[in-house]
């Protein structure tokens, strides 16, 4: 497992929503809106990326530092962001596939309004418990 | 895009990659020149950019072209040498410090929006000073000795005309000891151009030295060589000059000082002198030393002999170690020369030349390691590439490969990386390659933090400028740099870049991102004294309920700490702390109506319009209702608003939420209003900005505009609340004065340092109690003002000890009690509840004379008054002399009986006028609400079964403490004395007890109309169990049992009225103390069930009984026995019956199952007639008992007389008919072989038939002696 990994996932309008501290490393105060930072800054590159390409997962396609940020891009163009400070792209490949099947799970259930946050303590279980596995 | 030459790197490398210019002067010299404030260098300085210098210049081809642009570049000797870094790092520090301080002033305005940065263009955007810093930054690189174009091209010797012996002195300046260093260790070769320059001051010398001793160095030095300056022409030294040329050089001195002492024709000289010095002498010189090179470096480098050799060479000097650190290359080594080649050839614009004069050598210094050399060429070939506009690829791969070299050094070549990386960018920038100029910047951004942070920076610039504009990187970047030059307590600057970084942020929702960049401008803008703007920006954080509590304790903490700086109350609009949860805005006041308490008040307004209908008085007949009788009398002009009565308070119920799980407390809560005066001109209040900051402004609003005075009164709450708890507050304001108010907004401490201020402007108001009527009129502005009406008499009721919880049948006394506190009288009470089957109102107002429950027993005796018409429409009208006034309280007797189980509200509503009051208002409603909780006890059933054997006799099961009819028509008995049914004397609960009594109908038969014969109370009223002796009956006839009962009536038995034939049942029984917690906590005394229309249940239309002897005696020996008999038939139904008595002498000798049998004759069995008789429902189960197996083939006795008859029967009614039988011997009789064949007409229905057996009867015939 990664000692640093954050997982966000944007919805439309750049909202995130859907956080999470998946990483081994004790968590930091300051770290955290760090790792905001970053991602926040990554959307330009996913941006620019998103539409260069059919497959859904982006790979690596920002870093800072020794920080990678990976990104998964879903057909209603919610981003997956991860970013990670290991270089398993295969398992980040999985977790994201994953995670999206949570997350059109999330939106089948009729009374989530889609780009709204995910507050399902179910999903965040899962999705953590697929961060321990994969990555 | 730009031409690489004019774009600004192309300008740059006119200006640093030019001929260097030695300066060696006399200390006379300098004097001559300070005079102006200047130096010689820098008097010297404006002159050697030649815009258009026109010379011709042929370099290693045989192409001659002209050279249009030219610099020089003029150093003293003692600066030709590689600047002190720590010297170098405190200027640039002190350039960075000097640009914050200049931007100070900009800080105190609000951030730039993210539109203004992109319609800028891109050398808006950065601040002018990064040129500056830039080239400061590159300069502290200059005079390496592993680039050649810093080297020395020309010498210039200055000697002032008043200098002792000249010439000597020309040749000490020249002296060896004194020359630079580069010139000394062999970097560079000693033998330079040298040019002499005597200065001539006007002020103080002799034009005659001058001269001689300008012919002097000529012979000795050369006439070409040799220049004469004459300066300072001025003798008065306050010449102005109009474009200072100098200005922009130095701007630290007052310009207009500079170069005071010369003139125009000085300047023109001193212009004349350079260009020629440029044209005639360096360019020439530069020219041929290229051609010269060039050729030497073609006969030994070039070919493919040369080539070999030197690889061969080259390789056997693979082990020479160390080749970085020492100057292993002399200026007469070939290296240097192909270097210096290439570098002349590059400040002479022959870029081809240069070109390939790096190319040749960047292989040998690679296979020779030089790795500072080869990163030093290839940078120039990056270049080179660049400003003669060829090959892009190869530019960025040079500039790309000399930067990853410089950076393989580490620290030593870090200072060469950033210039590279620099120049990299800048040459990536004029390409428009933006983003790869950005992450050039973020890669030279080292260690050191002030540096890192102007990298930084100007990355964060670039993403700007990238198209499309990558506004999230901008932000990201400006907030790193930031955190840099807050590092290195450069705090102007991390404000700046903050404030930009916000223009990106400012609408995020990324809070974590959010909370940090306004925590962290606020903290800093606290640093350099904006406290008021520091509070403004630590206010977007205090909504930071996501954040750990550890931080959300640092942002409080900080937060008050600037507050108090700030030394004043600070009053903010829309302050996120605590959360004003809207939706939950609820207003509350009252006009005509007014509410008895909270609950009352949040009743949905249709009910109690449905409940105030008929009671409240409507002028206008027709469509036209109360609603529009009230606006009618209302000025036109205030129809809109609400109205509410002076000295009444209007409520306004509030939610607050902490959204931090740090408790907090908020102290002064109170509303914003404003009363203006009921004139005409309804001023229009100004619009509160969103976010005010500044002295308390709110206040003002709490103020009467008309007189000058508080002229209502405010509620002020403090609470305290936890972590992300939330609190509904109740908030008023009580107008005194009529005029207009008008709810504005609300207002609360925050740890008594801020104050906060919410405007209600805007937001749906869900104004409850006029929701709905006024939809289509009202705005919800409006819903909050107020028509302030003259103070209005209020009558407050309650009712007191009202339980929550009871029984259902449950009977309680209660009394309304009603107060006016004001001295106005009021009349016409009228009251009327929702639920008139639970509430009866007593009929005085006195107080019961005897207590509750024994008034309810008989023999008190009370008046029977009848309400039937206030009963119908269940308005209980208050008799007209009752009027209240003073604090005068009127108390009124009020009957509860909980009827049926569940959970019901009961409403009641108070109608009264008021007197002596001239006012819009004519009356005014109190509205009551209680909520009961009615839990199920007994259940009773009653079924009643007519008596075969009796007319009008019916027996009926039920359940405990007196039973009564209702009317004097029915009878009641019991069956069976209460103790043997039921021993313990209670019913314990899930207990089911049957009981059976007789009914009887009192009414006298045949009669229709009621009689008012009064029955023994024992006949209507059975006591089923008694506790002691003289206990009374309860009193069923008067109120409030029969008015109960009355309602009771008219709920249950709403279907079927027209049956005359039923039964009301009251069953009156008394709660066993219980010892059930659970149970409804205050002893309820007892409990009435009502149980009406009861009817007998039954299918035949007819009853009948045989009516005769039960004994006789006779002798058989003289006669047959014949007995007279009579049967009394009564129709029971509506309709005309006839009906045929068919008398059964003989059976059939069939046993069907039809005929009755008339066999059970004989001394079988005789039945004891005292025996109580005792009859289930099914009456006919006994008469169709087996027949007895023994059968007599004769009949014991025959019928005599008519074998069959038919009589008509009216309805309700009763016939005799005589029969008579004749019995042969002695014996018991059962007389029940007849039938009765009826058939009944009704007036409308088809008519029906049916046929009846006859009941046993017994009768005895003793042998008589």
């Amino acid at each position: 497992m990664a000692n640093t990994a954050c997982f966000i996932i944007v919805g439309r309008n750049d909202i995130p929503i859907y956080e999470a501290e998946v990483g081994s490393a004790a968590k930091r105060e300051d770290a955290a809106q760090l790792h905001q930072f970053i991602l926040h800054a990554a959307l330009d590159v996913v941006q620019d990326l998103a539409w260069t390409t059919s497959a859904m997962f982006l790979k690596s396609v920002d870093r800072f530092n020794d920080l990678v940020v990976s990104v998964y891009v879903t057909a209603g163009h919610t981003r997956l962001m991860l970013l990670h400070d290991s270089r398993n792209e295969d398992g980040i490949k999985s977790f994201f596939q994953e995670v999206h099947e949570l997350y059109i799970k999330i939106l089948l259930n009729p009374l989530y309004l889609p780009g709204s946050r995910i507050t399902s303590s179910h999903f965040d279980t899962k999705v953590r418990a697929l961060a321990r596995k994969y990555l | 895009m730009v031409e690489p030459v004019n774009s600004s790197l192309g300008k740059m490398l006119f200006e640093e990659v030019s001929p260097v210019v030695m300066v060696l002067c006399t200390p006379l010299v300098e004097e001559t020149f300070l005079k102006n404030g200047l130096s010689l260098v820098e008097t010297l300085k404006p002159f050697c950019n030649f815009s258009n210098i026109d010379v011709p210049v042929r370099t290693s081809g045989d192409q001659l072209y002209r050279l249009k642009k030219f610099t020089l570049r003029l150093f003293y000797a003692s600066d030709i040498r590689q600047p002190n870094v720590e010297v170098a790092k405190q200027r640039l520090e002190h350039v960075i410090t000097q640009a914050g301080e200049k931007d100070f002033q900009d800080l105190k305005s609000d951030p730039p929006q993210i539109t203004d940065i992109l319609s800028n263009s891109g050398s808006e955007i950065a601040p002018t000073w990064f040129q500056y810093y830039n080239k400061e930054l590159i300069r502290t690189l200059s005079f390496s000795d592993h680039e050649a174009f810093d080297h020395p091209v020309a010498c210039l010797l200055v000697v002032s005309s008043k200098d002792e012996e000249p010439i000597s002195k020309f040749v000490a300046l020249f002296n060896t000891g004194r020359l630079p260093s580069l010139l000394n260790d062999g970097a560079m070769d000693p033998k330079i151009l040298k040019h002499y320059l005597l200065v001539h001051d006007n002020q103080d010398a002799t034009t005659e030295r001058t001269s001689k001793v300008l012919s002097e160095m000529r012979s000795t030095f050369g006439n070409n060589e040799c220049n004469l300056l004459c300066t300072n022409s001025s003798k008065e030294g306050d010449v102005e000059h109009q474009a200072n040329p100098w200005a922009s050089f130095k701007s630290s001195v007052s310009a207009d000082k500079l170069g005071c002492a010369l003139t125009g024709d000085d300047i023109v000289e001193i212009k004349d002198l350079m260009q020629e010095f440029a044209s005639r002498h360096i360019i020439p010189y530069m020219e041929q030393k290229v051609r010269e090179l060039n050729q030497q470096i073609s006969a030994t480098r070039k070919g493919l002999r040369n080539q070999i050799k030197n690889l061969w060479w080259r390789k056997g000097k693979d082990d020479v170690p160390d080749s970085t650190k020492g100057s292993m290359y002399t200026f007469s080594s070939t290296e240097s020369q192909i270097r210096i080649l290439g570098d002349y050839a590059f400040m002479l614009h022959d870029y081809e030349l240069a070109l390939s004069s790096y190319r040749l050598i960047s292989t040998d210094y690679k296979l020779d390691k030089a790795w500072k050399h080869y990163a030093g060429v290839q940078e120039m070939m990056g270049l080179a590439y660049f400003i003669s506009d060829q090959s892009k690829k190869e530019a960025e791969y040079c500039m790309e490969n000399a930067f990853s070299t410089y950076m393989k050094l580490g620290k030593s070549g870090f200072q060469n990386a950033t210039r590279c990386g620099l120049w990299w960018a800048e040459m990536l920038k004029a390409r428009d390659q933006y983003k790869e100029a950005a992450s050039v910047y973020f890669r030279i951004c080292g260690e050191e933090p002030l540096h890192a942070a102007v990298m930084l920076e100007q990355a964060s610039y670039c993403f700007v400028l990238t198209k499309p504009p990558m506004l999230h990187k901008y932000g990201f970047h400006l907030v790193l740099s930031g955190d840099h030059y807050k590092n290195c307590d450069q705090v102007n600057h991390a404000i700046r870049t903050y404030r930009s970084a916000i223009s990106v942020y400012q609408s995020t929702t990324w809070s974590l991102i959010k909370d940090h960049v306004y925590f962290h401008i606020g903290q800093w803008y606290a640093i350099v004294g904006m406290h008021d703007v520091a509070v403004r920006n630590m206010l977007k954080v205090l909504d930071c309920g996501y954040q750990s509590k550890a931080t959300q304790e640092i942002f409080l903490r900080d937060f008050f700490n600037i507050v108090k700086k700030t030394g004043m109350k600070h009053e903010v609009v829309g302050l996120q702390l605590p959360v004003i949860n809207m939706s939950s805005l609820q207003v509350i006041y009252e006009d005509h109506r007014t509410y008895a308490s909270q609950t009352s008040a949040l009743v949905d307004e249709s009910i109690w319009q449905s409940l105030e209908d008929d009671i409240i008085p409507s002028l206008n007949s027709g469509k036209s209702n109360w609603l529009e009788l009230q606006s009618k009398l209302l000025p036109k002009k205030y129809r809109e608003s609400n109205v509410c009565v002076a000295g009444e308070s209007v409520k306004v119920d509030l939610e607050f939420r902490n959204p931090l799980l740090i408790s907090t407390s908020i102290t002064s809560v109170s509303l914003i209003c404003e009363l203006t005066a009921n004139t005409d001109d309804l001023k229009l209040d100004k619009e509160p900005s969103s976010l005010s900051l500044g002295p308390e402004s709110s206040s003002d609003h709490n103020q009467g505009t008309a007189s000058g005075f508080y002229s209502f009164t405010l509620s002020e709450v403090d609470f305290t609340l936890g972590g992300g708890e939330k609190k509904l507050v109740r908030l008023e304001v009580t107008p005194s004065e009529e005029g207009i108010l008008k709810i504005v907004g609300v207002r609360w401490e925050l740890s008594d340092s801020i104050v906060g201020v919410h405007y209600f402007q805007s937001v749906l108001v869900k104004a409850k109690t006029n929701k709905g009527r006024r939809k289509n009129k009202l705005t919800p502005t409006d819903a909050l003002k107020f028509l302030v009406i003259k103070s209005l008499p209020r009558l407050e009721g309650s009712i007191d000890h009202l339980p929550e919880k009871l029984y259902a049948g449950d009977l309680r006394y209660l009394v309304l009690e009603l107060t006016n506190k004001s001295e106005s009288p009021i009349k016409n009470l009228k009251m009327k509840i929702s639920h008139p089957r639970f509430v009866n109102l007593g009929n005085q107002e006195e107080e019961l004379p005897t207590e509750f429950p024994d008034c309810l027993m008989k023999g008190h005796e009370q008046k029977i008054v009848q309400h039937e018409t206030n009963r119908t429409s269940s308005v209980f009208a208050f008799p007209k002399g009752v009027s209240l006034q003073g604090d005068r309280s009127l108390r009124w007797p009020l009957w509860l009986r909980a009827a049926i189980p569940g959970t019901m509200s009961l409403y009641f509503t108070i109608y009264y006028e008021m007197e002596n009051v001239s006012s819009i208002m004519k009356y005014r409603t109190l509205r009551m609400q209680y909520n009961l909780k009615v839990l199920p006890s007994l259940e009773t059933s009653f079924e009643i079964t007519p008596s075969p054997s009796r007319l009008q006799e019916f027996s009926y099961c039920f359940q405990i403490q007196q039973l009564s009819t209702v009317g004097c028509r029915w009878g009641i008995s019991l069956l069976q004395p209460v103790d043997t049914i039921l021993p313990s004397k209670s019913l314990l609960a899930g207990q089911a007890l049957s009981c059976f009594f007789m009914i009887k109908d009192c009414k006298k038969s045949g009669t229709e109309e009621e009689k008012t014969m009064s029955l023994p109370a024992s006949q209507t009223d059975v006591k089923l169990f008694t506790q002691d002796d003289n206990e009374k009956l309860f009193d069923i006839v008067n109120s409030p049992l029969a008015s109960f009962h009355e309602s009771e009536r008219s709920c249950q038995g709403a279907s079927d009225q027209v049956n005359p034939n039923t039964v009301d049942f009251i069953l009156i029984s008394r709660l066993a103390n219980s010892s059930n917690p659970s149970a409804v906590p205050d002893s309820s005394i007892f409990l009435s069930h009502h149980s009406c229309h009861n009817s007998i249940r039954s299918s035949s239309p007819l009853s009948w009984t045989l009516d005769g002897p039960q004994t006789i005696y006779h002798n058989f020996s003289s006669s047959l026995c014949e007995i007279k008999l009579k049967m009394i038939i009564r129709n029971t139904s509506d309709g005309l019956a006839s009906v045929s008595i068919i008398t059964i002498d003989s059976l059939p000798d069939a046993a069907g199952p039809t005929p009755p049998t008339v066999n059970q004759s004989g001394w079988r069995y005789v039945p004891s007639v005292t025996e109580e008789m005792k009859l289930t429902s099914d009456v006919m189960g006994s008469r169709l008992g087996k027949p007895p197996s023994s059968m007599e083939s004769s009949p014991p006795f025959i019928w005599s007389g008519l074998s069959s008859t038919k009589v008509q029967i009216q309805p309700l009614s009763t016939t005799d008919f005589p029969l008579q039988i004749s019995v042969f011997s002695p014996g018991i009789y059962n007389l029940a072989s007849y039938k009765l064949n009826w058939e009944l007409s009704e007036h409308e229905k088809a008519s029906s038939s049916g046929t009846c057996q006859g009941y046993p009867y017994y009768i005895t015939v003793l042998q008589s002696e």
